[in-house]
Parts: structure tokens; sequence; C-alpha cells
């Protein structure tokens, strides 16, 4: 594992990505910075989702449970009782990892199989969301208005714009690295083990309880890390889009449009939807309405006929292609 | 022909890249000095019918303007509406708001921008301090948010207690308790803490609270508690959805035993009718009910009337109803803006936005404001104010509040 990490860890490609990605901000103008912003949202979020759905393949749908709790608690803990934002961010990680252990140990008592995990994680989704607008504590319906960012650093402020970026650009390479870190690691064997055949896994003494819940609380505690960076650049805690079950649908179509199961699927997965997706309502949206998510949903439909396994495989695929005559020799 | 992966992807490929074109294409060769305005509207999604309503009406008002010489003021410069589509969603009403002001620099932004909109576009426009008028949102927390929706306060809460008030005070209705029965979301919630405390001031006792479930295929169980408590008025904010399936549970439970009054669309809306069809809408409809809204064509006030023919002969518009009604409004509003600014710097724009005055009886004030239209401190309309109406057996409605425009007294309890 600690091989294959630190490989990626000193890569040349991985920082000269990076630092070209941070540079961004002085070169496009504030709406596409913004669409840079959201992309990385979900490439953190959708990252966070592929420990659990791509790896350990339980495809859970509470994933907007801990993304609800990591930004509407911590807000909520801001505005009703003065706590800030950072203490609200541990708070609101740990809460979502005990929850996390929760649904990992009933998934495991009672045996349940892959529809019945999905049910009961929409389950869990729905009571937070039913919750969370039902209760004033956390805005009810309204939601909550954080106040301006004025770029204060002890607060969890980040200055808007350009320092919200760096700030989630930070959040998903450090998603991005756990799941390199996870998937070379005895950890990732496990998971996969237990997602290609569960009771083998469990026959040849893999600790199936154990790993459920590892990669269920590693995966809900960076969720909440993220709704909490999330809501903290939105200024607006809008119940009906961080807890809806919705964005948890979103993360899981990226990730399997990116390469589920794979650590850099998910990133591209949402590196390429969430422009295309901005971009096309931009440009289409007063034109007919709708019509972009027509073709939204083309392009979506189309990747996965052509390349049912992510786009991710395809490119690794047409690399090769591409790479191999030069390996052979040929002119 | 058989479709592989490869010919499926290229034609999908195609399909797409057409309509991205398009609008490039469109735009070569079309500038011309104008005076931009950014619409964000909720052209699809949950929203929809508020914006896809409005905005022909909307459009149809600035090319009215543009038609009679533009913004005199401003050497007749036209306006141009740079409109854009939200669907429904706070967040994508910020990125879009964001790419009108950064990409296509508009001078103006507007469009339906519900509260919860309104919250998301805060950071937006006081970053960007662009003016903006939103035609809907029930609050304003940005210098730069003005709106014409009904504050929750002084609008929906405030009209709604002083009719009911004014049963009880001036028709001698026998009403002693309350229900409070409303959508349980954003609007609901906020006009509802406020109604609260406005009917306990006026010796009402609230016996109840019936929230409805906006995901929820059935207000039966809603109804059934309604029955049970028996008050003498229910009363809230109920969105169109529940207000139909509200009406049909009372349908079916032969309820009558409340009057029941409520805004806007749940009890006011014409598509109730379709959507209860004629037998349920005649029993539940015309029997105990009064609607709180905005617009009614029969409402006696001259320019409402106009605008509404106007919009229908001229415009050839079908669906005229107090969506259409408040777009219109809104393109006078940003019409007096312009004219009135000193310039089309964000600054003087700011200041025509806070002495917008539309007097009462003005050609130009399509809404029901008996004391005109104009914006208070906290940049909501300083008479919040709206009307109720009884429905007919005809599916007609009768204005019956306030005073100076209704049409009838209100029906006795039946």
């Amino acid at each position: 594992m600690r091989e294959e990490f630190y490989k990626t860890l000193s890569s040349p490609i991985w920082w000269g990505a990076l630092v070209i990605a941070a540079i961004m901000p002085f070169v496009l103008s504030s709406y596409y910075v913004h669409i840079l912003t959201l992309a990385l949202v979900y490439v953190a979020l959708a990252s966070s989702w592929n420990i659990v759905g791509g790896m350990a393949g339980q495809i859970s749908l509470a994933h907007s449970l801990f993304i609800g709790i990591g930004s509407m608690f911590s807000a909520a803990l801001l505005l009703k009782l003065g706590i800030n934002m950072w203490f609200g961010l541990v708070i609101s990680a740990l809460i979502s990892g005990i929850l996390g252990a929760v649904i990992a140990w009933i998934d495991f008592r009672f045996q349940l199989g892959h529809l019945s995990f999905v049910l009961i994680t929409l389950a869990f989704a729905e009571m937070g969301s039913i919750v969370v607008e039902g209760w004033d504590f956390l805005g009810g319906a309204s939601g909550l208005l954080l106040p301006k960012d004025t770029g204060n650093f002890l607060a969890f402020q980040f200055g808007g714009g350009h320092g919200a970026f760096w700030m989630m650009l930070g959040l998903a390479a450090i998603c991005v690295l756990v799941n390199v870190a996870i998937l070379n690691s005895p950890l990732g064997y496990y998971l996969r083990t237990i997602r290609d055949n569960e009771k083998a896994a469990q026959a040849i003494g893999v600790n199936i309880l154990r790993y459920k819940i590892t990669a269920m609380v590693i995966s809900a505690m960076l969720a909440s890390v993220v709704g909490t960076a999330y809501v903290r650049y939105l200024t607006f805690a809008d119940p009906y889009l961080l807890i809806s079950p919705v964005i948890t649908i979103e993360i899981v179509l990226f990730a399997t449009v990116g390469g589920l199961g794979r650590a850099y699927g998910p990133a591209l997965g949402a590196l390429l939807l969430v422009p295309l997706g901005e971009i096309l309502r931009g440009k289409l949206g007063s034109t007919l309405p709708g019509l972009h998510y027509f073709i939204y949903g083309i392009v979506v439909i189309s990747v996965i006929l052509v390349t049912p396994r992510g786009l991710l495989p395809l490119f690794e695929r047409l690399w090769a292609r591409w790479r191999g005559p030069a390996v052979a020799g040929k002119p | 022909m058989t479709m592989t992966r490869r010919t499926f992807g290229l034609g999908a490929s195609a399909v797409l890249a057409g309509p991205i074109a398009a609008p490039f294409i469109r735009g070569a060769g079309a500038a011309e000095p104008a005076i931009r305005i950014g619409m964000v509207n909720s052209m699809s999604g949950g929203l929809a019918a508020y914006a896809q309503e409005g905005q022909p009406a909307f459009e149809y008002i600035i090319k009215k303007i543009n038609a009679e010489g533009g913004i005199k003021s401003k050497g007749g410069a036209k306006i141009e509406l740079v409109l854009a589509d939200d669907t429904s969603q706070p967040a994508r009403t910020a990125a879009e708001a964001r790419r009108l002001i950064t990409e296509e620099k508009v001078q103006l932004l507007t469009g339906t921008i519900l509260s919860a909109q309104m919250l998301a576009l805060t950071p937006v426009v006081d970053e960007a301090k662009i003016p903006t008028l939103s035609v809907w949102a029930g609050g304003s927390q940005s210098n730069y948010m003005f709106t014409l929706g009904y504050p929750y306060d002084r609008g929906y809460a405030q009209t709604m207690h002083d009719f009911v008030i004014s049963l009880r005070d001036d028709f001698k209705f026998p009403i002693k308790t309350a229900v409070m029965a409303y959508s349980n979301y954003e609007a609901g919630q906020q006009s509802n803490k406020f109604l609260v405390e406005k009917l306990k001031a006026s010796g009402i006792q609230i016996i109840g609270e019936a929230a409805l479930d906006i995901r929820a295929q059935d207000q039966t169980a809603a109804m059934v508690r309604i029955r049970s408590l028996k008050p003498d008025v229910v009363v809230g904010l109920v969105t169109p959805r529940d207000g139909i399936l509200l009406h049909q549970a009372r349908y079916n439970l032969n309820y009558h035993g409340s009057i029941f009054c409520g805004g806007t669309g749940g009890y006011s809306d014409l598509s109730l009718w379709k959507d209860l069809g004629p037998e349920i809408g005649k029993a539940v409809l015309t029997r105990n009910l009064f609607g709180m809204t905005g617009f009614s064509a029969g409402a006696k006030i001259e320019s409402m009337q106009k605008i509404v023919t106007e919009l229908h002969d001229v415009a050839k518009l079908e669906k005229i109803g107090q969506g259409a009604v408040q777009y219109a409004q809104a393109a006078r509003v940003l019409q007096q803006v312009l004219e009135n600014a000193k310039s089309l710097q964000s600054d003087a724009l700011l200041e025509a936005l806070k002495n917008v005055n539309i007097p009462a009886g003005d050609p130009n004030l399509y809404i029901a404001k008996p004391k005109g239209l104009q914006f208070a401190e906290d940049r909501l309309l300083k008479d919040g104010s709206a009307m109720f109406i009884q429905w007919t057996p005809e599916q007609a409605q009768q204005v019956v509040f306030p005073k100076e425009f209704a049409q009838v007294p209100p029906r006795p309890k039946s």
C-alpha cells in the first residue's frame, strides 16, 4: 500500500495537475471558477462514496444524510449555539461516522441483500430529510443563511470564490488520495473480496463486519466534512439540496460514469459531467426548458452503452493501444 | 444496418453538438447597444408553473416598452432580456446569476426568485452589487434585492388575519377557534408563525395544527384531524397540489363544519377546478371556502382588468392568472427604475429601485394595492396586502375582501 501511495504522492503528474488547477481562479471568470468549485465538491463526494459503493459494492443511498449532517447541523450549531464551524465540522463528522457504523452493523446483523441495503439506506436518508425539514433548530424547510464569508480562516471562512475553490481543491485531493491509499491497502483488498463474493470472503476469514464498518465510517465522515465545506461555500444551507436523495443519485451517477471502484474513476466522472451539465444549462436553459436535461441524459446513456465499466477503463484501453506500438518498437 | 457502440457514440455526439452550437450561431452579428436585464426563471423543475405563466407576460411588456420608444430618459435605449433557467434549484439560481453577471454583463437581475432562491442568490448579488428584483420572494437578505412577493408577515399573515377578523367582526361569522392547516414548506411555515401570533392577539384560540406534508399523496389524515377538532376556521398558506389533496379529502369525508380560509394557489388557483373536476369543485370550493389571491379578473381595479384583456387579446396568452399579472407588474417596475435612474451604474439603479412609486389608480399598477406600489426599508412591498375571493358554481371568482375591491359580501356559512 505504502509503496503505491507514496508513488502517487511523489508523482510529478499529480502535483502538476494540482498546480495547474490551483492557478485556474487567476485565469477564469468567477462563473467558470464556480463551475470548477462545484465539480470539485462532487469529486470529493463521489470519491468518498466510492469507498462504500465502488470498493465494497454496497450501493448506499444514505450519503445525503451524512452530507446533510455535515452541512445543516454544523450551520445550525454556528447560528443557534455560536459553535465555531471547525468544531461543527468535527462534531458532524463524528455523528456521521457513528450513524454510518450503525447502518453497516444493521446490514451485517440482518444479512441484508443488495436491494434491501439500498432500501434501508434510502429510508435513513428520507428520515434525515424529514427531521431537517420539520425541526426549527436545523432551519426547517426554510434552511439557514450563514454569515457572509469574510475570509476569517479561524471561523471556517475562506474568502468566497478563490478561497473556496482552493479549499475544495484540497479536500477533493484528500478524498482521492484516501481512495488511492485504501485501494492499495489490505483494507482495499478485503473490501473488493467482500464485493465480489461475501460468503467466500467470510469463509477465508475476512472479518466482514469490521471492514464494512470501517469503509462506511470513513466514507460517511468524509462526506460529512465535504458537506460542511460545501455549505460554507454556498452560504445558504438549503435542505432541499443538501439532504435530498437527489444529491446521492448524482454522486452515484458520476462514480458510475467515471469508473466504479477505481481511485480516479469517480473524480473523472464528476470533472466531466458537472461542467457539462452546468454549461449545457447555461447555453440551452433559455432556449427550450428541459432540453439540457435531455442532452445530458443522452450523453450519460451513450457513455454507459459505449463503455459500461466507466470512462476511466476506456481511457486506459485507449492509452495502452496508443502506447502499444511504441513499446513494440514500431516506427 | 447494425448499430455498434461506435456509431451510437458518433450519433449521440452529433445530437449534442447541434444545440450547443446554436446559440453561438444565432448570437453572431446580433450586437446592438441595449440595456441588458438578466432574467433567472424556474422554467423547468418543480416551480416551473410560476415562470411558464409569467415569462410570456413579462416579455410582452418589455417588447411593448421597446416598441413605444424604449427607455426615453436613456435616449430611447432598448431593453434586451437575457434568459436563464435555474431548474427550480436555489443553488443553480446563484450559478445562473453569476453567469449572467460575469459572462453576459447584465445590468439588472430579475426572475421568479422564490424565497429559498433569494437566500442562495444573496451572496452573489452582494458580491457583484447588482440590483435585483424578485417577482416572488417573501423576504430580502441583501441590500441589492427587492421583491414584489408577499411578505410573510405583513403580506400573507396580515391579509389572512384581517380577513378572518373581518368575517368575525363585520359579517358576524361565529369564529372563536382555529386550526392552522398549511403546506409544510418554507413559505407555509414562515407565514404560519406570524399568523398564529396575530390570531392569538385578536382573541382567536388556536386549537391545533395540521401541517400538510408536501410529498404526501393524500391529505385524508390531515382532514380527519381537522374534523376531529372541528374548529370554526381552518387557515393557512397551501400550495396548489396540497390544496387539491386537501379539498379531495374534504369531499370524501363530506366535512363542512368549518370555514376554510387560505392562500394562495391551494385555494384560489384556476387550475383547482380542472384537477378536482366540476363535481368535487362545486361541492367544496363553493361552500364555506375563501381564497387569498393577488389577482382576480373580477376585482374592481380598472388597470388590472385592462392588462388581463390586453394579455389575452393582444399578446394572445392563454393562461392569465396571478403569475402573468405579477410578472407584467415586474416589467413595469423595471421600466420605471430605468427611466428614473440617473445612469445605468449599479448605485443609480439601486437608488431608483428604492424610490419606485406606482400610485393607486396608475394605469401601470396591475396588482391589487390600495396604497400603491412602493418598497419599504426592508426592500419588501410597503403594502403587502392581497384580496380574498369566493368561488361560484360557474367556476368564477368574486372578490369579497378588502372592501375597496369587493364585488359581493362573503357567502354565509352553510
